[in-house]
């Protein structure tokens, strides 16, 4: 695969990854999913779902560039996630719904 | 002093933070602007939009560009009160000539240095510049600032301020600040993990500006904390100027016995040389990288005691394609163009002080790795930014009720260093465009504009903050950031007109680094407006005493 798709995908693991991360909090499932009860969707299912995006992640950083730039790559591309995730939970927070397979309601 | 540690760190943040933020609030823009200086460059010196070039032929182009360099005028009048006698009308011994390039340089930087005669410390040397198109060997002229690489960069770590190296000495303190501030903060922060991705701008105005702070101030955690701690390993040379004090006699002693074991001669024969073909040993220096599986380009050529006997070439590679600031160096008798020496691998250490260095100055080729670092240090930005807010925010009404001006003040200077920066900048870029092109030392005038229009931001600062002393929201704000909005359109246009280069033309060709440059003052202009707008609503109904914080801010 070219480069540039590896790590577009590594980019979206990573934004996935600690979205599901903030729907493990409860503060922020509530804002995204309102009442909705979390279900099959465990707090510790989604961390360790998260955790496992954001290994897939790093992977796909590895298999792109020399292990001392894709460890760069992977951490900056968390800062970028983290900071999209947290400005999507501050003004659109229905939309991380998605992330738990429940439709976008406001 | 304090009841607890926490409330003692709170302190150390606040204080340090405040003084040294407006330092590292420079850094921090002018760090992020230089990881596409060369892009700049382009922008600031139309006849240099071309495409990246790698190392020309030495023995065609760079030999006669060389023999015709002399010292500058600046360099020479620096050493003649270290010299006994009147300094020379020329300079016939070169002992040093160096041509660097990186993937991102369509023209290249060259640099000689002269031995000066009768001088008090015979091993200090006159430099002379010169840029020249790499395709033809023809030079530059001189005065053209090279906006991106010699203004904003050193600004990010020099301030531009040499005299007696204060500004290095202010930009390492600062560094040093800014990993106490990162300590500190993560020990205030009482809820790191839990809101890690809490930003709640409908809050009061100073809950959401915390909120702010923390987030940009956590997220690029790593990053905050890697540059300012390598930018102190890149210097600390400066910072511990041992090897040119206490240690000076041991510096010299190592430097004779590592040329004994190198084999790299120290000082000239006295014999004269002619140089052999420097682009056959460019061809052996490719051939033994290859031959190591690291096939790659020339990044830095060097010839050490020029015309002598004793003279040697070293050729290191362009690290383009790893994070490690590496050179793999080959040098060679400069008479004969035998091989004298291969650089051994690096040992452990070396390894990772070539990895830190690296890591800062980021040589190699990765345009997404570029873009995330501009992300992070823009962060940077944003948390030095809303901590300045939150104190003004934190202290305006009690100030305005004891009749103090402590929060217009600090106000004031955060309005010129954030909102005034960036209009000094964007004055530097317009002027850039606006100067007739033969006005001498036009570079040098570039620079007044960029001071001078610093200098009415902050007057203008300090005249529309008044209404902070009376606990309201300053106007300054909100009119610096419709300045940023115009200036940054008329910078754009100004492009067009006089280069022609508009942007439609530019992304037709994919000719990103003015393109970029374009498109990234637009996008400013774009987000001044937005803010600006914002700031003009209503204010919104704040808590009085700001009851709703935890105690963490309300100690900060």
């Amino acid at each position: 695969m070219p480069e540039n798709v590896l790590l577009l995908a590594a980019l979206l693991l990573s934004l996935i990854g600690l979205g599901w991360f903030a729907l493990a909090l409860d503060v922020h499932w509530k804002q995204a999913c309102g009442k909705q009860a979390r279900g099959v969707v465990s707090a510790r299912g989604l961390r360790l779902s998260g955790g496992v995006a954001l290994a897939l992640a790093l992977i796909l950083c590895l298999q792109v560039d020399h292990p001392t730039m894709a460890a760069l790559v992977w951490i900056m591309s968390l800062a970028g996630a983290a900071l999209i995730v947290a400005f999507t939970l501050s003004w659109r927070p229905h939309w991380l719904a998605l992330l738990a397979a429940r439709p976008p309601r406001r | 002093m304090f009841q607890n540690f926490r409330l003692a760190m709170a302190w150390v943040h606040t204080w340090f933070g405040l003084f040294l933020g407006f330092v590292l609030m420079v850094v921090f823009f002018f760090g992020s602007l230089s990881v596409f200086d060369r892009e700049i460059d382009r922008w600031a010196i139309p006849e240099s939009r071309f495409e990246p070039q790698p190392m020309p032929s030495f023995d065609e182009i760079l030999k006669p560009v060389f023999e015709d360099m002399q010292p500058s005028r600046e360099s020479v009048d620096q050493m003649r009160s270290r010299v006994d006698g009147p300094m020379p009308e020329h300079f016939d011994t070169p002992v040093r000539w160096g041509a660097y390039t990186t993937h991102r340089d369509p023209v290249l930087g060259l640099f000689a240095g002269y031995q000066v005669p009768n001088a008090n410390n015979p091993d200090e040397l006159v430099w002379g510049t010169r840029t020249i198109d790499p395709r033809t060997g023809e030079s530059l002229p001189d005065d053209q600032l090279k906006i991106g690489s010699r203004f904003f960069y050193p600004l990010h770590y020099s301030l531009n301020l040499h005299w007696k190296d204060l500004g290095y000495w202010i930009v390492g303190l600062a560094a040093l600040i800014m990993l106490v501030a990162l300590v500190t903060g993560v020990i205030m922060h009482r809820k790191l993990f839990r809101e890690l991705f809490t930003f709640r701008p409908k809050k009061s105005n100073q809950r959401s500006i915390l909120d702010l702070h923390n987030l940009t101030g956590v997220v690029a955690l790593p990053f905050h904390f890697m540059f300012a701690f390598t930018g102190l390993v890149i210097f600390a040379g400066i910072y511990f100027p041992v090897t040119h004090t206490q240690l000076e006699p041991l510096h010299d002693l190592h430097e004779v016995v590592e040329s004994q074991e190198t084999g790299l001669p120290h000082e000239r024969s006295g014999v004269a040389a002619p140089i052999a073909s420097v682009d056959a040993m460019v061809a052996e220096a490719q051939r033994r990288w290859a031959a190591r599986d690291m096939a790659g380009d020339v990044g830095f050529l060097a010839l050490q005691h020029v015309g002598d006997a004793n003279g040697y070439v070293s050729i290191y590679r362009a690290g383009t394609d790893r994070i490690a600031l590496t050179g793999e160096g080959i040098h060679f008798k400069a008479s004969t163009g035998e091989v004298l020496r291969e650089d051994p691998p690096p040992s452990t250490v070396e390894r990772i002080d070539e990895f830190l260095t690296g890591l800062h100055l980021q040589h190699f080729r990765h345009w997404l790795l570029r873009w995330l670092y501009v992300l992070g240090g823009l962060t940077g930005c944003a948390c030095i930014a809303t901590g300045f807010l939150f104190f003004v925010e934190k202290r305006k009404r009690q100030h305005a009720k004891r009749g103090q001006i402590g929060s217009r003040v600090v106000d004031a200077l955060a309005v010129t260093t954030v909102t005034g920066m960036l209009i000094a900048t964007l004055g530097i870029l317009i002027a850039n465009r606006l100067l007739p092109v033969n006005l001498p030392a036009r570079g040098d005038w570039e620079q007044y504009c960029f001071w001078g229009v610093w200098g009415l931001a902050m007057a203008h600062a300090f005249w529309r903050t008044a209404p902070v002393a009376l606990g309201k929201l300053a106007p300054a704000w909100r009119e610096q950031c419709w300045a940023i909005a115009v200036l940054a359109v008329v910078a754009v246009v100004l492009n067009w007109v006089t280069t022609g280069d508009h942007l439609l033309k530019t992304l037709s060709a994919g000719y990103w680094p003015v393109a970029g440059v374009d498109l990234f003052m637009l996008v400013s202009a774009l987000v001044a407006v937005f803010t600006a707008r914002r700031l003009q609503r209503r204010p919104r109904p704040q808590s009085a005493d700001g009851s709703e914080l935890s105690g963490e801010a309300a100690h900060a």
